[in-house]
C-alpha cells in the first residue's frame, strides 16, 4: 500500500511496489520451461512405477512385502504414521502463528499449508495400499448394505478414518480460504486461461472492507478450530497402537508422543520445503533468515521435548522391567540397534546442540541438514513403533525380523515422488507465497508522512530484521 | 446495494481517508461509503464496517449439527448392527465422543465456509460488482453509493478535492 516508504530500513520488500512485489513473489507460476517439464516428467515415471508395484501386489498378493508372522504391520503402516505426522505442522503451525499474530509468519503460510495437504493424501493412502484385498476398501464406509457389515467405530482404525478425513477436508479448506485474497490478486494480474482460472477460484473477492473484515473473522474461527483437530488427530493415530495389548504399544504417553513427534517433523519438513522454494523461485528477499531462525527455535524446542518423551516412556519400561515390554526394548540393542541409533541421534542427540547455535539457526544450509537429519530419525522412530513392538510380541517361538521388500521400497519412493509432484503442480498453478498477508504486514510496517513529519511505525523492527539475505 | 456508485482512486490511505470524511459530511450515511483495496485496512480509518457479522452463530449450529450426527452415526451403528463381545457394553462411551467430537468439528468447519462465504458476499458470478484492478498496484478505490445527479456531483467533487484521480459515476452493486 502506498504511503511513504520507509527510507532507512533494510527490507528490500518495503521498499518495492506492489506491482514488482507480486512479480517477485509469483515466480512460480510463471508459464513452465523444459527444465520444470523435466522434473514433473521424472516425479510422474517414480509415481508410475510405485502405483505399478502397488498393483502388482495387488495381483501376486501380500506375499511379494517382507510381511510375515508376527509382523504384519511393516513399512507401509510406518510410512502412513511418517506422513500423517509430517502434515502437522503445516496447518497447526500456521493456525498457531496466526492466532498469536506473529508477525514472520507471512512468507510460510502457504507452503506449509499445501504441505499439510498433499501430506496428508499422500499418507491417507498408506493403509489403503496395506490393507490387502484393496478393491474392498468401500467396506470401510459407513452405508446400509444387504452384507448387514457396517464399520466397527469401536475400533481406533475407524476413529482414524473419521479424524483424517476431518483434518484433510478441514486442512484443504483452511488452504484455499486463506488463498482467496492472492487469487484475487492473481486475477487481477493475470491473462488469457489463468485469468479465467483465478477468476472462478477467487469467488469474486475484491477486497471491499467488509469482505475484509469478515476475511479475518473467519481465518481466526478456522486456526481455532483446526487446532484441536490436528491434535486429535495425530493423539488417535498413537492410539492405533496404543489401544492394543502389544509390547511396545499399550502406553499411555502415546499420545502426546505421537503429537510432539508429528509437530517436530512437520516443522523439519517445512523448513525443508521452505529452502527448495527459496531456492528453486528465488525468494530471498521473502524467506529471510528470520523465518528460518524462528522455525530452527521451535525445532530446538520439540527435539528438546521429543527426547524428554522418549526418556520418560524408556525409564518407566526399563524401571519396571515387565519381561514383555523389556523384550521389545532389549532389541534395540540387538538386531534394531542400527535403527534405534539412528532414531536417538537424528533426533535428539545431534539436533539439540546444534540448534541450540544461533549460527546454526541462521544458516539455511546447516538448518537443512538438521531438518534432513531429524525427518530419518522420525522415520526410524516409526519404523521401531511399528515393527519392533510385533517383532518381539509375547511368544519368543514367532519371533522374527522384518525388513522391506524391493516392492515396499518402490511404493514408498512413489509415495515421495507423489508428494514433491503434487507440491511441484500445486507451485506452478497457485500462489505459493501468501501475497497479501505478505504486502499487510509491509503496510503495517510502513512508516508514514503527515503534515510535515514521518511518523514511524510500531511494526519497525520486525519489518527491518528481514533485511537479511539469508 | 445496486444504483449509481462514485469511485475514485486514491494514493495512500491518508487521501482517501479525508475524502471518507468528505463524504460523509456531504452527508451520507457510513453504510452507503466503503473502500477496495489489496490490504485490509484499520475499521473507521477509512470507513466502518456498519453490518455486524453474525456467521460465528453458524459455526456454533454447525457444531452442534455434526455432533448430533456423529452421535447419531455412532450410537446408530451400535444399535442397528450390534457386535456383541464378551462382558463389554454394546453402546461404548468413549469412541462414541471421538467420533463425536470429529464429525462436531467437521460441522463447525463447515458451517464456518458455507456461512462466511455467504457473508461475505462472494459467488456471485452473474452481479455486475464495482471493481478495479489498479488496487493490486497499492491504491484504494473509495465508493460511494448515491441517490440522484446532484449527490453524485458532489460526491464526485469531494473525491477529486481530497486527492482523487479517475473520479467516475459507475453502475453496479457494491
Amino acid at each position: 500500500m502506498s504511503g511513504a516508504p520507509n527510507p532507512g530500513g533494510g527490507n528490500h520488500l518495503a521498499r518495492t511496489d506492489q506491482g514488482a512485489l507480486y512479480r517477485e513473489l509469483s515466480r512460480s507460476n510463471l508459464p513452465a520451461t523444459r527444465r520444470w517439464y523435466t522434473v514433473v516428467g521424472l516425479l510422474l515415471l517414480v509415481t508410475l512405477w510405485g502405483v505399478g508395484c502397488f498393483v502388482y501386489m495387488m495381483k501376486v498378493g501380500m506375499g511379494v512385502t517382507g510381511l510375515n508372522r508376527p509382523v504384519m504391520w511393516g513399512s507401509l503402516i510406518a510410512s502412513f504414521v511418517f506422513w500423517i505426522g509430517l502434515s502437522h505442522s503445516g496447518t497447526l503451525i500456521s493456525a498457531i502463528l496466526r492466532l498469536t499474530n506473529a508477525t514472520w509468519r507471512a512468507p510460510i503460510l502457504r507452503g506449509a499449508e499445501a504441505m499439510t495437504a498433499f501430506a496428508l493424501m499422500v499418507g491417507g493412502l498408506f493403509p489403503l495400499i496395506h490393507i490387502g484385498r484393496n478393491w474392498r476398501f468401500y467396506y470401510m464406509i459407513p452405508y446400509p448394505n444387504s452384507r448387514q457389515l457396517w464399520p466397527n467405530l469401536r475400533s481406533p482404525l475407524m476413529w482414524d478414518a473419521v479424524a483424517i478425513n476431518t483434518y484433510l477436508l478441514g486442512s484443504l479448506t483452511f488452504l484455499y480460504f486463506g488463498m482467496i485474497p492472492d487469487l484475487a490478486i492473481a486475477r487481477d494480474h493475470a491473462t488469457g486461461w489463468r485469468k479465467r482460472f483465478y477468476t472462478v477460484l477467487a469467488l469474486g473477492f475484491r477486497g471491499t472492507h467488509s469482505e475484509w473484515r469478515r476475511y479475518h473473522v473467519a481465518s481466526t474461527i478456522f486456526a481455532i478450530l483446526i487446532i484441536p483437530v490436528a491434535v486429535s488427530v495425530h493423539s488417535i493415530v498413537g492410539w492405533d497402537f496404543a489401544m492394543a495389548k502389544v509390547p511396545g504399544w499399550h502406553s499411555t504417553i502415546f499420545a502426546p508422543y505421537f503429537v510432539t513427534g508429528a509437530i517436530f517433523s512437520g516443522l523439519a519438513g517445512v523448513v525443508l520445503v521452505m529452502a527448495a522454494l527459496r531456492k528453486v523461485y528465488r525468494l530471498e528477499n521473502a524467506l529471510t533468515t528470520v523465518q528460518f531462525e524462528n522455525l530452527g527455535k521451535l525445532l530446538c524446542t520439540m527435539s528438546l521435548l521429543w527426547g524428554y518423551f522418549y526418556f520418560a516412556e524408556f525409564l518407566t519400561v526399563w524401571y519396571n522391567r515387565n519381561p514383555e515390554e523389556w523384550e521389545v526394548y532389549r532389541s534395540y540393542g540387538g538386531h534394531f540397534l542400527p535403527l534405534w541409533l539412528s532414531m536417538v541421534v537424528c533426533n535428539f542427540v545431534v539436533p539439540f546442540p546444534l540448534l541450540c547455535m544461533r549460527r546454526v539457526r541462521r544458516s539455511i544450509p546447516a538448518l537443512c541438514f538438521v531438518s534432513f537429519l531429524v525427518l530419518v530419525g522420525m522415520y526410524a522412530e516409526r519404523f521401531l513403533i511399528v515393527v519392533t513392538s510385533l517383532a518381539r510380541r509375547n511368544d519368543p517361538f514367532i519371533w522374527h525380523n522384518y525388513f522391506p521388500s524391493w516392492v515396499e521400497f518402490s511404493i514408498l519412493a512413489g509415495a515421495l515422488a507423489m508428494f514433491l509432484l503434487l507440491y511441484t503442480i500445486f507451485a506452478k498453478l497457485f500462489p505459493i507465497m501468501a501475497v497479501s498477508d505478505i504486502q499487510e504486514r509491509l503496510f503495517q510496517a510502513t512508516d508514514r508522512v503527515v503534515g510535515g513529519t514521518t511518523l514511524e511505525s510500531v511494526a519497525r523492527p520486525e519489518a527491518s530484521g528481514e533485511g537479511g539475505h539469508g | 446495494m445496486s444504483g449509481m456508485v462514485v469511485v475514485g482512486l486514491f494514493e495512500g490511505i491518508e487521501k482517501a481517508a479525508k475524502a471518507g470524511n468528505a463524504l460523509r459530511a456531504l452527508p451520507l450515511a457510513e453504510d452507503r461509503i466503503t473502500t477496495l483495496s489489496s490490504v485490509p485496512l484499520p475499521d473507521r480509518a477509512v470507513t466502518r464496517d456498519t453490518r455486524p457479522i453474525r456467521f460465528p452463530r453458524v459455526t456454533l449450529v454447525g457444531w452442534f449439527v455434526g455432533a448430533l450426527a456423529g452421535l447419531a452415526l455412532a450410537l446408530g451403528t451400535y444399535l442397528l448392527y450390534p457386535l456383541i463381545t464378551g462382558g463389554k457394553a454394546i453402546i461404548s462411551v468413549p469412541p462414541t465422543l471421538i467420533v463425536t467430537y470429529e464429525v462436531a468439528m467437521l460441522g463447525a468447519l463447515a458451517g464456518t465456509v458455507i456461512a462466511g462465504f455467504r457473508e461475505m458476499g462472494l459467488c456471485r458470478f452473474r452481479t455486475r460488482l464495482i471493481h478495479d484492478p489498479r488496487i493490486q498496484e497499492g491504491k484504494i478505490l473509495l465508493c460511494a453509493r448515491v441517490s440522484g445527479d446532484e449527490q453524485a456531483k458532489r460526491a464526485m467533487d469531494a473525491m477529486k478535492t481530497a486527492g482523487g484521480i479517475d473520479v467516475r459515476p459507475e453502475e453496479g452493486e457494491l
